[in-house]
């Protein structure tokens, strides 16, 4: 039995005069982690950021765990702690300590005591291997400790889905491993992830699939060790050369 | 001096105790003035940044029009103009901190408008993106980071309006200018009372400099 958790139909977004998806299907399912990759520009980061609605959508549907993101009517506050977003950049809240970012949802979005969200944010902290540094602020963390905080802040609203964009890539290399870590982990419980990321190790050890897209469009989709080894279009095997 | 210009240091020394209750005044009406100055621009500089094309043309239009007329006419209009079309008299002390909040006002809500500008995009994403609400956002995320880039040029807008204050003169608040000229009206030492008030002004404004840069340090700015 599986359950979908995220349901794309012919999704359209347009910036203007700007056409950056065209036509986008996919379905993910409950426990599935799906990584996306592609060239800058073709659309990846938009096509995440319409599942959560930090972009309008032009036509189409997107549906998370049943709740149409489209529709007027849906709390897209609500579909948002469903959907937990990492960013690139991090945007952890610098005026607040590592704690006080985790803890900022639970309080204000879920009205938890604060003795038990600070608990729960403990919890989180731990998780990702951060106990030590919960009343830090994150100016005195590393880019690889403000993104563990960064997951942790999303995890807090236990969210059914986690959507990552590129999270590594603002990182020196030798911060890489400690956040790919973290994800591999949340992967092994069962977390269903969309992952836009070029890391092709963390692709072949939890991907169950992988989507290559180009100019707004998915141009082929396949489990990874297939689409690594063996890419059928001309246009993933030139990038795939280039991101190898 | 062949003119007959005797400066006394005496008279200086004589004038500051009634002085001194001018400058409180002074330091009252600047600081309640600014009080209403910085929710009128927090209110306004909202504005301008909102989505709801009126309220940024209603925002514009009061920043435009107070940064586009003297304060003096500003100050007679409240004290001389207004209450001809509200059949009552304004109290000038009233009128005074009434024109000071209306007049920084306009400058603040620049400063307010600015500084939520310059918070980066990712921050109001970040906080949309744990569920928060447009507002709870503004709120708990945006609008601290923006407080503490808006305290230098507040601080900088403290000292203009603190000066700004001596223009009230004209409608005979007993402020530090006013009370200066009484005594000049009565002792006719306006070398050493005119050069006090300005020491006394000079004091004030490098004060507030001087936390201001305290404050800056600390917070790192
Ligand atoms: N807010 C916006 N307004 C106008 N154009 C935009 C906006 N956001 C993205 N675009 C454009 O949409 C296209 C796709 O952008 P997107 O960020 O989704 O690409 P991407 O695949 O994530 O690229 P990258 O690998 O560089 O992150 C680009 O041409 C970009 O310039
Ligand atoms: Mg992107």
């Amino acid at each position: 039995m599986t359950t979908t958790m995220i349901e794309i139909d012919n999704l359209y977004k347009r910036f203007g005069d700007l056409e950056v998806l065209k036509g986008i299907d996919l379905s993910v399912s409950q426990g599935e982690v799906t990584v996306i990759m592609g060239p800058s520009g073709s659309g990846k980061s938009t096509l995440l950021r319409c599942i959560n609605r930090l972009e309008e959508i032009t036509s189409g549907t997107v549906t998370v765990d049943g709740y149409d993101v489209t529709d007027p009517e849906t709390n897209i506050n609500f579909v948002r702690t469903e959907a937990g977003m990492v960013f690139q950049q991090f945007n952890l809240f610098p005026h607040m300590t590592a704690l006080g970012n985790v803890t900022l949802g639970p309080l204000k979005v879920r009205k938890m005591e604060r003795g038990e969200a600070e608990k729960l944010g403990l919890d989180l902290l731990k998780k990702v291997g951060l106990s030590d540094k919960a009343n830090v602020y994150p100016d005195h963390l590393s880019g690889g400790q403000k993104q563990r905080v960064a997951i942790a802040r999303s995890l807090a609203l236990k969210p059914k889905v986690m959507l990552f964009d590129e999270p590594t890539s603002a990182l020196d290399p030798e911060l890489v491993g400690e956040v790919l870590e973290v994800m591999k982990q949340l992967g092994r419980e069962g977390m269903t992830m969309v992952v836009v990321t070029h890391e092709m190790n963390f692709a072949r050890e939890v991907a169950d699939r992988v989507i290559f897209m180009d100019e707004g469009i998915i141009i082929e989709e396949d489990a990874p060790e297939a689409i690594f080894s063996n890419p059928r279009h001309e246009r993933t095997k030139s990038f795939l050369g280039k991101v190898i | 001096m062949g003119s007959g210009f005797d400066f006394k240091v005496s008279v200086m020394w004589e004038s500051v105790p009634i002085l001194l209750t001018g400058m409180k005044l002074t330091i009252i009406i600047t600081v309640l003035g600014l009080v209403s100055g910085f929710i009128l621009g927090t209110v306004f500089g909202l504005m301008k940044i909102s989505r709801n094309l009126f309220f940024r043309k209603l925002g514009g239009f009061y920043v435009e029009s107070i940064r586009g007329t003297p304060l003096m006419v500003q100050v007679m209009f409240i004290y001389f103009g207004l209450p001809l079309a509200i059949g009552m008299r304004v109290p000038p002390m009233l009128a005074g901190v009434t024109a000071i909040g209306v007049n920084s006002g306009a400058y603040i809500a620049e400063i307010v408008r600015g500084a939520f500008q310059s918070i980066e995009r990712g921050q109001t994403e970040a906080g949309r993106s744990i569920g928060l609400t447009h507002l709870q956002t503004l709120y708990y995320v945006i609008w601290p980071q923006a407080l503490k880039r808006m305290i230098p040029p507040l601080g900088n807008q403290f000292i203009i309006s603190l000066k700004d204050t001596s223009l009230l003169v004209v409608v005979g608040v007993g402020e530090l200018t006013r009370t200066g000229q009484e005594i000049i009206a009565a002792n006719f030492r306006a070398f050493e009372v005119w050069l006090t008030v300005a020491v006394m002004y000079f004091v004030m404004t490098m004060s507030i400099a001087k936390v201001l840069n305290v404050i800056e340090r600390k917070l790192e700015i």
